[in-house]
């Protein structure tokens, strides 16, 4: 054993060459199972999608199969409603993860504290994460219902309102509903992750603040967030990602309606794709929202300076 | 973390009082308000979910819509559940082994590509699964894993594996590269630093990554539907969805559906949380 | 050296132990499904997809599945249920993978795209030497043929027709409308029946899915508009104008019809009238049935749509059908399964259980529908139905879904004239007569 210490501790006197060929080596196949599930799941069918938006495809007319270079894309710039839907899209995103975010920060801080009954609480708070998104969808939007809904009743029966409000059918109301139900279900994503990253900080680091003198804002602002940049940015980031294409909830709740007001684009996707039969068209638009996000991503990540180790 | 002997401040104790109990109390009815008013529902029988005004408690609770859900032999509940558990919790073990690997491989060896490769994995996510349907329902037909557990656990890593890696990425980045290397001079062998310094610190984000994958394949439901044909092989998320009717949705046994899911993760998750515990850090780091 | 070889080593094999579950995932003593049908030894097994799986059609399906099964040795059908909002997903799916079920419970307007992508088995052949083909109304199988060609059998027809509270009309003192009602006497019900303060409001207009476009399309009959005229798209005439602009006013004028109007999909509008929430909607008969266990037998019925201005009026035909693919591989065996359907017991129950309208002539004239009070605006409507304009092209199927709805809901909300709305659609319908 203490040859092999010596070897290694010798070593790594030396520059790095041959450890850091090991070390490669050693990455790489810890990499090829992921690499490989995500080769034969998703970017073959992302590579056909990307062939595919090239050509003129509708299911129903066949006949009409062929090549059009980027018309389709041509297309989708002179179409009013992809902007619409593209505007609604980052109202969508941003509003829901920002408001997940903060609320779910503040779950995982009160449930970091040591307290009875702990343990049920946590677990109270990742339920609404469980559920199917359509299912979720199907609830509140039963809950939303003007005429028969809960919420509408309790508000009501409290005096807090006076005349039954149309959540989902009301062209400006409706996005703000969806994105409170949007929030609903994403608390639980932030609240748990973040609680384990708080988890991960070492009790000796904030000791040795305290001591310092440092009260508990301070604490909060030198010690926590920074040991938790990586949590964060990488937490935030898949969610932006995801809702970008969470089309579930909207398409239960409102089919994109009414008129358009909470149509985000992969809904709209869905819509060319499923009633139009338009999959060429839908390809493209499906290429378009990956490379904004590819975009967006990358400079979040340049801006956050990413997952770049801590301390 | 409570203060250990030293006097608290009336900020923290503030923060730790009042606070800390409206805000939980806030948080707790929000998020289990919809699932309180589920519970009603599955306890009423037709006649009291439609009536007007609307009735909260039920008059005559009836357990008939579990009873209903469980034993129909149509709509087979009990075997729903089976199908998940099993679907999903071979879903998180693979993805938690998969993405430990991955992650801790772009954490910490250095290669060009890296950023890249994250890059990558995160786009894997940007497009929309609906799409990736028919490509795959090719595959699976080919390989003939149609109606089989497989077809769909492997459908799962496509959206599981990228977030499980990106998380453990997180993770271990958070962990200073200290801690493994002092442990190295201290006499303690590469594996075994791993081992002892950071997979411990890394827990609680191991077991909430692991209950994330289980969670996200618990309530996946397009893959379910579109790789599936026998009412046998369905899972209870696609279950769900045969109480919603053409012009009718059955709020009864779906509600109790919707309690019925939910319990068996509230319990993994449960027995899951003594991993999220603080404190595996006690004498890891040399003083 | 070592620790690396061991680590790797480790994981290497805790990798396989994670594949080696999957791998055994596919035990075999988890295959035995719990509803099959008795297997005929030789033949390839029918699969059939069914779209609506809610527990009275599965029950129903599954017993007339397994009574053909029983019948005949030849062939074994196994059925599918796959939930409404992915069916046509699944199936659009399915056909593009080459690898469609060998028949599947779809709807005449699905028809139009699929016989577009050339999925559909040409049945007029098979059709034109069936006994029971004389029996089923022409107007049937005029709602499954295109061009010359029957690409589906007609399990059921219906049409739409207006739903009312009886026993709220005899509270607000009105006598009940004969068949032969107006525009008039249905506004003035609808007013009579609208009572905010109570949460009471006189018509559920639909404001989501396909037929928030064809209800008004059917008002702007009443009043002599069309939607194709010699070929041309005539919708956004004078008169249709008009009688969007009537329509509307029901929700912007009058108001009487509830505030989640704009998005009220079938689902919504069949439970705010179950719940007493709306007097009167528009729909077809499948929602009968629910309406009984809902408000009661004896507290509704039916009526055709009302006449209008024009001293006429329309209403749709629409039918659900079982069609045959052309990628199947079990194309005898699904016709077989098929024409059981439409045998005369399947069909009684499948058309009764339901509250749909059988498509066979000798049926439709059983009491268990010709005395039904509930369906007896339905069949008072048959002399004035038409099959629905909207089939004439296959591209505007999907265009009712994308582009007509959410120029109705605008003009629900009020946020478009009605001859905006219509000139734009009219221009969208024109676009895609290809």
């Amino acid at each position: 054993m203490s040859t092999a210490q010596a070897a290694l501790a010798s070593r790594r006197a030396r520059p790095l060459l041959s450890l850091r060929a090991r070390s490669l080596l050693t990455g790489y196949l810890y990499l090829t199972p992921a690499a490989l599930c995500l080769l034969a799941t998703v970017a073959i069918p992302i590579g056909k999608a990307i062939q595919l938006s090239l050509y003129y495809d509708v299911l129903f007319k066949p006949q009409d199969y062929r090549f059009i270079w980027f018309d389709n894309y041509i297309r989708l710039v002179e179409d009013p409603v992809f902007w619409l839907t593209l505007w609604n899209s980052f109202v969508w995103v941003f509003g829901s993860v920002i408001l997940q975010f903060l609320v779910g920060f503040a779950a995982a801080l009160l449930l970091h504290q040591a307290f009875r009954g702990r343990t049920v609480i946590r677990t109270v708070m990742l339920l609404p994460w469980v559920i199917p998104g359509v299912v979720v969808g199907l609830i509140w939007q039963w809950l939303y219902q003007p005429n028969y809904g809960v919420i509408n009743d309790l508000l009501m029966k409290a005096d807090l309102l006076h005349e039954r409000v149309a959540w989902l059918s009301n062209p400006d109301l409706a996005m703000g509903a969806v994105v409170f139900t949007n929030v609903w279900r994403g608390i639980p994503f932030f609240a748990i992750m973040l609680l384990a990253g708080l988890q991960a900080v070492p009790d000796e680091l904030y000791e040795a603040a305290r001591i310092d003198g440092a009260g508990v804002v301070a604490r909060f602002w030198h010690v926590t967030l920074p040991l938790m940049r990586p949590i964060i940015v990488v937490a935030t980031a898949t969610r932006i990602i995801w809702t970008f294409n969470y089309a579930d909830l909207i398409f239960v709740m409102t089919s994109g309606g009414p008129a358009n007001a909470t149509q985000i684009t992969s809904t709209y996707t869905l819509l060319q794709a499923y009633a139009n039969l338009d999959f060429g068209y839908a390809a493209a638009l499906s290429v378009v929202l990956l490379l904004i996000m590819l975009a967006f991503t990358a400079a979040y990540l340049r801006i956050t300076k990413g997952v770049e180790e801590t301390g | 973390m409570k203060a250990r002997g030293i006097p608290s401040s009336a900020a923290e104790r503030l923060l730790g009082g009042p606070v800390l109990w409206t805000g939980l109390a806030g948080l707790t009815a929000f998020a289990l308000g919809p699932f309180i008013w589920m519970l009603l529902t599955s306890l009423k029988n037709r006649q009291e979910l439609y009536a007007t005004p609307l009735r909260y408690l039920p008059e005559h609770p009836t357990f008939e819509n579990y009873v209903e859900a469980w034993t129909s032999p149509i709509t087979p509940f009990s075997r729903f559940f089976l199908n998940s558990l099993w679907v999903c919790s071979a879903t998180m073990v693979a993805t938690t082994v998969i993405s430990v690997l991955a992650g801790y491989a772009i954490a910490r060896f250095r290669f060009a590509g890296r950023d890249a490769l994250l890059l990558v994995f995160l786009a894997t996510q940007m497009f929309p699964s609906v799409l990736l349907i028919a490509p795959l329902l090719t595959q699976w037909r080919a390989l003939g894993l149609i109606d089989t557990y497989q077809a769909l656990i492997y459908s799962n890593f496509s959206f599981t594996v990228p977030f499980t890696v990106w998380m453990m990425v997180g993770y271990f980045s958070s962990i200073p590269r200290e801690l493994e290397e002092s442990a190295m001079i201290d006499g303690c062998s590469h594996f075994g630093s791993l081992c002892r310094v950071v997979l411990p610190l890394a827990a609680p984000g191991i077991a909430a990554t692991a209950i994330f994958a289980f969670v996200v394949s618990w309530s996946e439901l397009l893959f379910a539907i579109s790789f599936t044909t026998q009412t046998s092989m369905r899972t209870l998320s696609a279950g769900l969805l045969y109480m919603v009717g053409q012009y009718e949705v059955q709020w009864g046994p779906l509600s109790a559906g919707v309690i019925m899911s939910t319990l068996p993760v509230a319990v993994l998750f449960t027995f899951l949380q003594r991993h999220l515990i603080h404190g595996l850090t006690a004498g890891a780091v040399k003083g | 050296m070592n620790e690396r070889w061991l680590l790797s080593r480790r994981r290497f094999l805790r990798t396989l132990v994670g594949t080696g579950v999957i791998a055994a995932a596919d035990l075999p003593w988890w295959d035995a499904p719990l509803i099959s049908p008795r297997r005929a030894w030789a033949a390839e097994p029918v699969r059939f997809q069914f779209s609506v799986p809610e527990p009275t059609r599965i029950t129903l399906v599954t017993s007339l599945v397994e009574r053909f099964n029983q019948s005949q040795k030849d062939f074994a059908v196994e059925v599918e249920f796959v939930p409404q909002a992915q069916a046509r997903q699944k199936l659009i799916s399915a056909i593009s993978a080459g690898s469609p079920p060998d028949c599947c419970q779809v709807w005449d307007n699905w028809l139009g795209q699929f016989q577009g992508m050339g999925a559909l088995e040409d049945l007029t052949a098979r059709v034109q030497s069936w006994k029971l083909q004389p029996d089923v109304l022409p107007t049937a199988w005029q709602t499954v043929t295109i061009g010359k060609q029957i690409l589906s059998l007609p399990l059921s027809i219906t049409l739409d027709g207006i739903y009312y509270r009886r026993d709220r009309l005899k509270e607000v003192g009105i006598k009940e409308p004969t068949p032969d009602w107006t525009w008039d006497d249905f506004l003035k019900i609808a007013q009579a029946f609208t009572k905010p303060d109570k949460n009471q409001y006189g018509y559920g207009m639909r404001g989501a899915g396909t037929w928030a476009v064809l209800y008004p399309s059917e008002f702007a009959y009443a009043n002599g508009a069309q939607v194709l005229k010699d070929g041309k798209v005539v919708i956004n005439s004078k008169e249709g104008v008009d009688a969007l602009a009537w329509y509307m006013d029901l929700a912007l004028k009058h108001k009487v019809t509830p505030p989640s109007a704009p998005t009220d999909g079938f689902v919504e509008i069949v439970e705010t009238f179950g719940r007493g929430v709306t007097s009167m909607y528009q729909h077809n008969s499948g929602s009968v049935g629910q309406q009984k266990k809902n408000v009661g037998a004896e507290n509704f019925a039916t009526l055709p749509v009302p006449i209008g201005p024009a001293k006429t009026r329309a209403s749709f035909y629409f039918s659900e059908t079982v069609t045959a693919f052309k990628g199947a591989r079990n194309k005898e065996g699904a016709w077989r399964f098929m024409s059981f359907l439409l045998e005369d017991e399947p069909s009684l129950m499948y058309c009764k259980t339901l509250g749909l309208l059988p498509a066979r002539k000798s049926i439709v004239e059983q009491p268990d529908f010709k005395g039904d009070p509930a369906l007896s605006g339905f069949l008072n409507s048959f002399s004035f139905a038409i099959v629905s304009p909207y089939l004439a092209y296959p591209g505007w199927g999907g265009k009712l879904d994308s582009d007509g709805v959410p120029l109705i809901q605008q003009a629900i909300v009020g946020k478009i004239s009605p001859k905006e709305c219509l000139d734009k659609f009219a221009d969208i319908l024109t676009k895609n007569m290809a």
